[in-house]
């Protein structure tokens, strides 16, 4: 086929559409809510604010809230996964017995529904009737405040998102490993370098391209957290485990406040945006040099 | 052992100042994966500073002997000692050897300076004392300009030059390459090949080679071993391999175009031997070897004749036998004349300024003074 043969058209144009309907449209119209003062209940005919909403959101204490819980729930549950993540799979990558089984059992938390792992995570969490305090009663501990607590529950939180999602660092970085050439590592044997050295020398700097990607998909995943905090925690105690979807559901569906949350999806997406090129930026030149 | 002098920065190491002989001593060796025996008692002794280079079929087991010598391969039985240590047990580490991959084996994601300078690096040696080595090294390789590039981004020749750049830096006891030149082109193959025995003259340095290629193995070793199957056919300089294969497999695997076998016997009559052909060629066997060859008199045998080994003009009689030309194939410096004798594939060599023979039957003139005969049933030489 040629490069301009107008049967190109029929093929591309329903693609664009399909974009456009279901996802540049939407966020034109929530943009334009968002530079609006319009709320459900009671309800007031929408009226231009342009960007009130934003301005009385930078000045809301319960907005940088959300944001630094869910920057600390982020960096910290990922830092978690990627550690853990590709230590178990330097582990299986080295052939230990039973080495299949692990693999099987590692994916099952990854396909868990968030909804029903947090779900569990509350009832093993709970303060008084959970299997996790009564195993610390029956050894003679006092009951621990998992989910009354902030830094508890925020603890509680970061374990139950490690739980779920280290198996998909360790598949990700099991198959990076996978690719790695053999010989290079005989090579380095020869060298007589160490296994430590093997690991930062040759390992790590080999598998930093797959690293970047997955600490990134994660990254901005962990961002959107919602259905683990809304079913252990649901922001509380108080506002202590408010995440920043978990702050836009409340004005949004609690309070039909819908340019607020608007603005605040729009301050969302910046965030994350900024995020996530910062964080390509720093990564670039370790990158590059890789090509 | 003191290892302060580097004989790449600082010349030639003088022969009485060394302590430690780099010989390699491989005694019985055998390696089985599993229930497969690929190498059974191997014995091997390569001196110090000496060029040895393991050649034979693909999957013979060179390889195998070199990891065994590096250490990269357990051994299933026997001992490798380098200079005065038993080194059978030692990790590869702790062998001193340096390896020549194949595929290079190169660090991908590192700059050639820092592929050769990595293992100074991982030795803990002081930066400059690195930066010095690398840039000396590649001063002799040739790979100044490349020295920031990335493995992928040089020609398989460049790869090469690192590869051996990185083996020499170290100065290692012995160094191992396997089949370093097999993913060349032809071209830059010979330059290589001048190249390593230029630096093996230049580091005196113990080198095990290992090649599939015979062409690589007569030109480039000290002492060449022929292996196959897991087996040592014959191990002796170039010449001798060449001129004296102690049997079938080692006169077929040496030379190319490989030497022509006529399988026959040897009969006695009139008070001569002769050696007869199935198919009716007679050949007298020369004066001078029949003493030899009377103990295999009724017993089957192999004539073997080099390509090159016919006479054109003046053969005496009982020296002919009927060649069934099939093709002719100037080479340049030469011609191929590829044909049958009786049911034997034959192939001739001959100066190319004489005129083609002509396809079909042609009378060759073998010069049975230099022809081979082998047992049949042993393939062992019987040596005239
Ligand atoms: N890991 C292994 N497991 C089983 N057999 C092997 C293994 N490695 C090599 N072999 C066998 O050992 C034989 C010798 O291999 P190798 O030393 O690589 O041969 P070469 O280098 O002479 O071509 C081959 O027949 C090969 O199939
Ligand atoms: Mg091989």
């Amino acid at each position: 086929m040629m490069r301009n043969d107008p049967i190109k058209h029929v093929f591309i144009w329903p693609a664009v559409l399909v974009v456009l309907a279901i996802s540049i449209f939407p966020l034109i119209y929530s943009l334009t809510t968002s530079f609006l003062s319009y709320r459900l209940i009671p309800p007031i005919p929408p009226r231009v604010v342009w960007f009130g909403n934003y301005v009385s959101l930078l000045q809301e204490p319960r907005f940088w809230n959300a944001i630094y819980t869910t920057t600390l729930i982020a960096f910290i549950a990922v830092g978690l996964q990627y550690t853990i993540g590709f230590a178990v799979a330097l582990a299986l990558n080295a052939r230990v017995p039973g080495e299949r089984l692990f693999r099987v059992a590692l994916l099952l938390p990854m396909l868990l529904a968030p909804v029903a792992v947090a779900l569990v995570a509350r009832m093993i969490f709970n303060p008084t009737m959970g299997p996790l305090n009564q195993l610390l009663g029956r050894f003679g501990l006092v009951n621990l405040p998992f989910l009354t607590n902030g830094h508890w529950a925020l603890g509680c939180i970061i374990a139950v998102e490690v739980w779920q999602w280290t198996p998909f660092v360790v598949l990700m970085m099991l198959a990076g490993l996978q690719t790695l050439p053999e010989d290079v590592y005989e090579a380095a044997e020869l060298e007589n370098a160490s296994a430590w050295q093997q690991f930062w020398g040759i390992t790590f700097p080999m598998l930093l391209p797959i690293s970047a990607a997955v600490v990134f998909i994660r990254l901005i995943e962990s961002y959107k957290i919602m259905d683990t905090v809304f079913v252990m925690t649901g922001g509380g105690p108080g506002v202590d485990t408010e995440t920043l979807t978990l702050f836009a559901y409340q004005e949004g569906f609690k309070k039909f406040n819908l340019g607020y949350t608007s603005a605040l999806s729009f301050l969302f997406l910046i965030a994350i945006t900024i995020i996530g090129v910062t964080y390509l930026a720093l990564l670039r030149p370790h990158l590059e040099k890789r090509r | 052992m003191t290892r302060e002098r580097h004989p790449v920065l600082d010349g030639h190491w003088p022969e009485t100042e060394r302590d430690f002989m780099a010989y390699v001593e491989i005694e019985n060796v055998s390696k089985a994966y599993g229930p497969y025996k690929i190498i059974e008692g191997l014995d091997l002794n390569v001196a110090d500073e000496e060029f040895v280079v393991l050649v034979g079929p693909s999957g013979c087991g060179k390889t195998t002997t070199l990891r065994m010598i590096a250490g990269l391969e357990s051994v299933t039985g026997g001992t490798i000692r380098i200079g005065d240590r038993d080194v059978t047990q030692l990790r590869p580490g702790l062998r001193n050897c340096a390896m020549v991959f194949q595929n290079y084996a190169l660090y991908p994601h590192m700059t050639v300076s820092e592929n050769i300078g990595y293992g100074m690096k991982v030795r803990g040696e002081a930066r400059a004392t690195i930066e010095k080595a690398v840039k000396d090294v590649a001063k002799i390789l040739d790979l100044e300009q490349y020295i920031d590039r990335r493995p992928k981004q040089l020609s398989g020749g460049q790869r090469q030059r690192v590869a051996i750049g990185r083996a020499i830096v170290r100065s290692p006891d012995v160094f191992l390459f396997d089949e370093p030149l097999s993913n060349l082109d032809a071209k830059l193959r010979i330059e290589m090949r001048t190249e390593i025995k230029a630096l093996h003259r230049r580091l005196a340095k113990t080198i095990v080679y290992v090649t599939h290629d015979q062409v690589e193995a007569m030109t480039m070793a000290d002492r060449v071993v022929v292996m196959n199957r897991g087996r040592i056919e014959q191990a002796a300089d170039p010449i001798t391999i060449y001129e004296k294969p102690r049997n079938l497999f080692v006169a077929g695997f040496i030379g190319a175009p490989s030497m022509n076998f006529i399988h026959g016997e040897i009969v006695a009559r009139d008070g001569a031997l002769f050696f007869i052909e199935p198919s009716g060629t007679v050949l007298a066997v020369p004066k001078s070897r029949e003493a030899a060859y009377t103990a295999s008199i009724g017993k089957l045998v192999v004539l073997g004749v080099r390509p090159d080994h016919v006479v054109h003009q003046g053969a005496p009689a009982g020296s002919f036998v009927r060649m069934i030309v099939r093709d002719v194939e100037p080479l340049g410096p030469h011609t191929l004349v590829i044909g049958t004798v009786g049911a034997f594939p034959f192939t001739r060599r001959c100066r190319s300024e004489l005129p083609p023979s002509p396809i079909g039957p042609f009378d060759v003139g073998l010069d049975l003074q230099r022809a081979h005969l082998f047992d049949k049933a042993s393939g062992q030489a019987i040596v005239a």
